[in-house]
């Protein structure tokens, strides 16, 4: 069986998940990492076209993209140019019997679902759905090379949200520290950068942070915003609306930090703090960096 | 310029969703529906543009079951101008790149500059319509959109291209379209509207169009993706509450856990 992975590069090299998914291609497979290149920002059209070229030709059994923004804009264009199966944001994947069995999220979290996907497909795979074994071998990337006569639109600008720092992207962290009302306002988040700076974190917020402008939308976690599933996700002065939990629950590890003992956040908190969130946060920093240094 | 707004009715996002006793489908009797959020969000900046550009027309659709006609009232009680319904056998159950081909066929009957949709139904979370759309109509796509405008003053109402704001990590690509194209909405700025009252009374007595999916003559056929199953995700819950005592106690405990048994720092 044939399975192609598409890497995404960032500015220090492949991205995690295009290493996770590389290897899980090997694992099922004759494998092929494949990048697109020659395109100084990615573009759905110029980048599809060869692929799908490549695609008929090469005629592999399966195609795995990473769950990123790009990841899925490109996947679900590229299985419709092709006309095959597509199934966005795995969690799992086995193959057999000329078919592809997929766990994946659905109705924004609050259902897991088990799908058959008829071969050829491309798969979305979620960033973490397979871990990357440490001293794993880079994958060797074949390139092809984007079709700028492709395109139907112009770039015009990048424009960098305010608030943002050049952090690791939420989708794929490996710890998220979210903030929630709790805070109090947009003044306190300079504490919630502090944390997440030392654990190497990704910053996350509620709607309603966002919604209040306190946070850029982006950082929005729950339905109409991120899913993420890190190895810990840390909470602090979040309710947990049905909407927040959906975007979150599938972390390994939760840490609920709220003043209120009913909150919903601790029906799904691994660890919860009842307590003053002011009083915490400077001692639980304090104590993380204390449990850096000395590891 | 003509917007078609193409939304999905799902299950209200505030509502809890449980398993049939089937178990792989979800138990109907106990859903309130509603407009997809992202959908919702793509009805916002259609009518967001219509405020600014009274000769723009907004058009909304559905397909599926017949009981998408309160998800496209409620569209046209917030403000778009006409509402298409494409139903009939067959329509609950067509498959996400078929779906595409219908909506391409009701795009050309509408003869529509500009398509919006939300990135991805809140029901399934797949995100392909929108963009398969795009593909079937030969258009490009913009995707996780936040924002669009006219990109240059033209005669009234003629549609001289359009600059779109698309989400991504860090900021914002602005793009420009100079045709047609299809964007899909990851969030408007506003929260959506509520339909005001004379909204909805003049939204009561609209005409709602129903096409026969059947007549639209698409080729139905579609590489399949078929629930085998579903179920709640794994239960979670009995954690460890620290409470009553000093933070600064707690907080070194907590360390001490997420070191020594949870393994996560």
């Amino acid at each position: 069986m044939k399975v192609w992975a598409i890497v995404e590069r960032s500015a220090s090299g492949p991205r995690r998940v295009s290493l996770e998914i590389a290897a899980k291609a090997k694992e099922l497979g004759d494998a092929t990492a494949i990048e697109v290149t020659g395109l100084e920002r990615y573009s759905s059209l110029p980048a599809v076209g060869p692929l799908a070229t490549k695609a008929k030709a090469d005629a592999p059994d399966l195609i795995l993209v990473g769950a990123t923004p790009t990841g899925r804009d490109l996947g679900a264009r590229l299985a419709a140019r092709l006309g095959w199966a597509y199934a966005s944001e795995a969690t799992d994947l086995a193959v057999e019997d000329g078919a592809a069995t997929i766990t994946r999220t659905m109705y924004a979290g609050k259902v897991r679902a088990t799908v058959r996907a008829t071969l050829p497909a491309v798969v979305s795979v979620r960033p973490g759905a397979f871990t990357l074994k440490s001293g794993a071998a880079e994958p060797v990337v074949e390139s092809v090379t984007a079709d700028a006569s492709a395109e139907k639109l112009a770039f015009q600008r990048f424009e960098p949200s305010a608030a943002a720092s050049g952090r690791i992207p939420l989708a794929e962290a490996r710890v998220v520290v979210s903030g929630g009302r709790g805070l109090r306002g947009p003044e306190n988040w300079k504490q919630v950068e502090e944390l997440a700076g030392i654990l190497g974190a990704a910053l996350g917020a509620s709607r309603a942070v966002t919604d209040a402008g306190w946070r850029p939308n982006e950082e929005q976690v729950g339905q109409t915003g991120r899913t993420v599933t890190p190895d810990l996700y840390i909470a602090l002065g979040i309710s947990g609306a049905i909407q927040h939990l959906a975007g979150m629950t599938s972390s390994k590890v939760i840490v609920a930090v709220n003043k209120d003992p009913e909150a919903d956040i601790f029906k799904v908190a691994d660890y919860g703090v009842v307590g003053d969130l002011f009083e915490f946060l400077p001692a639980f920093t304090e104590e993380v960096k204390k449990a850096k240094a000395a590891a | 310029m003509k917007i078609l707004v193409c939304v999905k009715q799902t299950p209200d996002s505030t509502v809890r969703v449980k398993v049939a006793a089937d178990g792989r489908s979800v138990d109907a009797s106990q859903i309130t529906w509603a407009i997809s959020p992202y959908d919702e969000y793509a009805v916002e900046l259609a009518l967001e543009r219509k405020d600014a550009d009274p000769s723009t027309t907004v058009a909304v659709v559905t397909l599926g079951a017949a009981r998408g006609r309160d998800a496209l009232r409620q569209a046209l009680a917030m403000g778009c101008d006409e509402a298409i319904l494409v139903s009939g056998q067959g329509a609950e159950t067509l498959q996400g790149s078929a779906v595409a081909r219908a909506l391409a066929k009701v795009v050309e009957e509408a003869k529509a500059d500009l398509v919006l949709c939300g990135r991805q139904a809140s029901d399934d979370d797949q995100g392909l319509v929108g963009l398969a759309l795009a593909e079937a109509l030969g258009w490009p796509h913009v995707s996780t959109i936040t924002k669009f405008a006219p990109a240059d003053a033209g005669p009234a109402g003629s549609f001289n291209g359009i600059d779109v704001w698309k989400e991504v990590e860090g900021g914002h690509e602005v793009w420009r379209a100079s045709g047609p194209a299809v964007l899909t909405v990851q969030k408007s700025e506003k929260d959506p509207r509520y339909p005001s009252l004379p909204g909805i009374m003049k939204a009561k007595k609209k005409e709602i169009p129903e096409k026969d999916v059947a007549a639209l003559g698409i080729d139905a056929r579609a590489p399949s993706l078929e629930i085998v199953k579903m179920e709640p995700p794994p239960a979670r819950g009995g954690g460890k509450i620290l409470k009553d005592g000093d933070m600064k106690q707690t907080a070194a405990e907590l360390v001490r856990l997420l070191r020594e048994e949870a393994k996560v720092l």
